[in-house]
């Protein structure tokens, strides 16, 4: 077996083996540890002896063994939990793994970098040096948060179970914020680090797959998928051939992926008319009707009741900032920027380049050019994107 | 999002922490050194813990250092600092947060007597969806 299909099955099958462990044992640590040693059992044997018939009986047998080893070892367990051990079989790996790790890996009791970490490690089957390198962080920092995290949830004694029914809205949104932090993080680094980012946002897809084929009530859930599937349908259009970022008006429609678009809107169709409808449905009904629409023809007041219903699910200075880019779509410049003007003196802005960014390109269409380019240069001085500094730079001097 | 704290210092003779070699940090007693060590030592367990911290470097003393110039001749090389300045860039920590008040919070922490502590934002090569 060659080391790539080895690390096939490792991603695929890996997080079904840890929760079948998890679940007998409780103890994720230890579990993780044990997975871990089965696949070294596995790269020196299966070579040699050819790749077991059920890959995945093979390593859930083998990590339960190799974890008894350990508490035998420790000789702080009984003899039976060895019996236990021995009783670990296929029938233990159940259809809801990944989504109960998933929510195990977002436990409230773990911050959010830890839950980010957790969650790709044990669920998406990436190694820790992976994990960190799609975050730009040392592996060190990365372990770091991983084995804390860890540490976190034996200390709390969290159980490897559905939490009850009225905490799993709340444990379900915090798995949803995780998952969209990975893509996001994969989707707007495109530039940087390549192929690893797009892995990012391809697990954060994957995994909100799963989540959705297990939860397909949670209609937020639905819209979370339905959005990383409409924003990643832009990605091929995004970036010019010199790599620079192409904003979306001006983008190559052509471009854009047809397949994820149907189904991400097929999604939100779907998700909108059940139970309260939440941010991540609403951001996704929006980014559909842009996806529906040639550039010229977007449905822009849809746009801006979109955005004002999200402004009150979720008010905040960035959704002001996107509902005042519509409005000036539907209602002209002028009406934006006096929407904007409560938000010069916001504290939250301060430090922000997006206000004066978005300030200035109204500013440009009101054809006031002067304050325009004093609005660009203040943006660009406070953008931490390299290639959306140049690009205002560059609107600041032209 | 990643910043960097910057600690500017210049004590004297060089060591470090620095604050125990700076004219301010001499007059206070040593139960404050011992008091903002141990608030400090907190700090950095919690964002060890919290996996904030990404890496940190003391700086040697910059008489060791060398600079590098350019002309279009050649280039121009010097032992010793940069420039005499008052104070002299004596370390760096990086921090990996999920917010600029956060960063702030941090960086507070490491305000020190005889000391200016600057935090600055990281620059990456991606950019957010328009």
């Amino acid at each position: 077996m060659t080391t790539a299909r080895l690390e096939d099955v490792w991603r695929s099958e890996a997080p079904h083996v840890l929760a079948a462990l998890v679940r007998r044992y409780g103890d994720f640590d230890a579990a993780e540890d044990a997975v871990q040693e089965a696949l070294v059992d596995a790269a020196r044997q299966w070579p040699v002896e050819g790749t077991p018939a059920n890959p995945r009986g093979w390593l859930v047998t083998v990590a339960g063994r190799r974890l008894v080893d350990r508490w035998r070892a420790d000789g702080a367990r009984t003899a039976r939990e060895e019996a236990d051990a021995r009783r670990t079989t296929e029938a233990d790996v159940g259809c809801h793994d990944d989504s109960l790790t998933l929510l195990l890996c977002c436990h409230p009791a773990l911050s959010r970098a830890s839950q980010v970490a957790l969650t790709l490690r044990a669920v998406g089957g990436l190694t820790t040096a992976q994990v960190a390198h799609g975050f730009l962080v040392p592996e060190s920092t990365m372990a770091q948060r991983i084995s804390r995290a860890k540490a976190t949830l034996r200390e709390v004694d969290a159980p490897f179970a559905l939490p009850a029914a009225d905490e799993l809205p709340e444990r379900t949104a915090a798995v949803a914020q995780v998952l969209y932090l990975v893509f996001t993080e994969g989707h707007t680094a495109t530039t940087g680090t390549g192929l690893t980012d797009t892995r990012l946002a391809e697990e954060a897809i994957r995994l909100t797959r799963e989540l959705h084929r297990h939860l397909p009530a949670m209609s937020e859930v639905s819209g979370l998928l339905a959005l990383m599937l409409l924003t990643d349908s832009r990605r091929a259009a995004r970036l010019d051939a010199d790599g620079t970022l192409v904003p979306l008006a001006e983008q190559d429609r052509s471009r854009w992926d047809r397949d994820l678009i149907v189904e991400g809107i097929r999604l939100v169709e779907e998700a909108l008319p059940v139970g309260r409808v939440g941010p991540y449905q609403l951001q996704a009904a929006i980014a559909a009707v842009h996806a529906e629409a040639a550039a010229a023809d977007t449905d822009w007041p849809q746009v801006v009741e979109l955005y004002r219903m999200l402004a009150d699910l979720t008010p905040g200075p960035m959704v002001t900032l996107n509902h005042a880019v519509a409005v000036a779509e539907v209602d002209g410049p002028d009406a934006a920027l006096a929407m904007l003007e409560p938000l010069r003196g916001d504290r939250r802005l301060r430090h922000h380049h997006r206000l004066h960014a978005v300030r200035a390109h109204l500013l440009d269409r009101a054809g006031r050019p002067v304050e325009a380019r004093h609005e660009y240069a203040e943006a660009a001085r406070l953008a931490t994107s390299i290639p959306e500094q140049r690009y205002l730079n560059a609107k600041a001097t032209g | 999002m990643k910043y960097v704290i910057l600690i500017h210092s210049n004590p004297d003779p060089w060591g470090h922490p620095t604050q125990r070699f700076t004219a301010e940090g001499r007059e206070l007693p040593d139960a404050e050194h011992e008091r903002m060590d141990q608030a400090f030592e907190a700090l950095m367990n919690e964002i060890v813990a919290s996996g904030e911290f990404v890496t940190a470097e003391a700086l040697g003393d910059p008489a060791a250092s060398t600079v590098f110039g350019w002309t279009p001749e050649k280039h121009v090389v010097t032992d010793g600092p940069y420039a005499e300045a008052k104070e002299q860039l004596a370390g760096f920590f990086i921090i990996d947060v999920a917010t600029r008040e956060r960063a702030v919070e941090i960086a507070d922490h490491f305000t020190q007597p005889g000391g200016t502590v600057e935090l600055r934002p990281v620059m990456w090569p991606g950019g957010d969806d328009q």
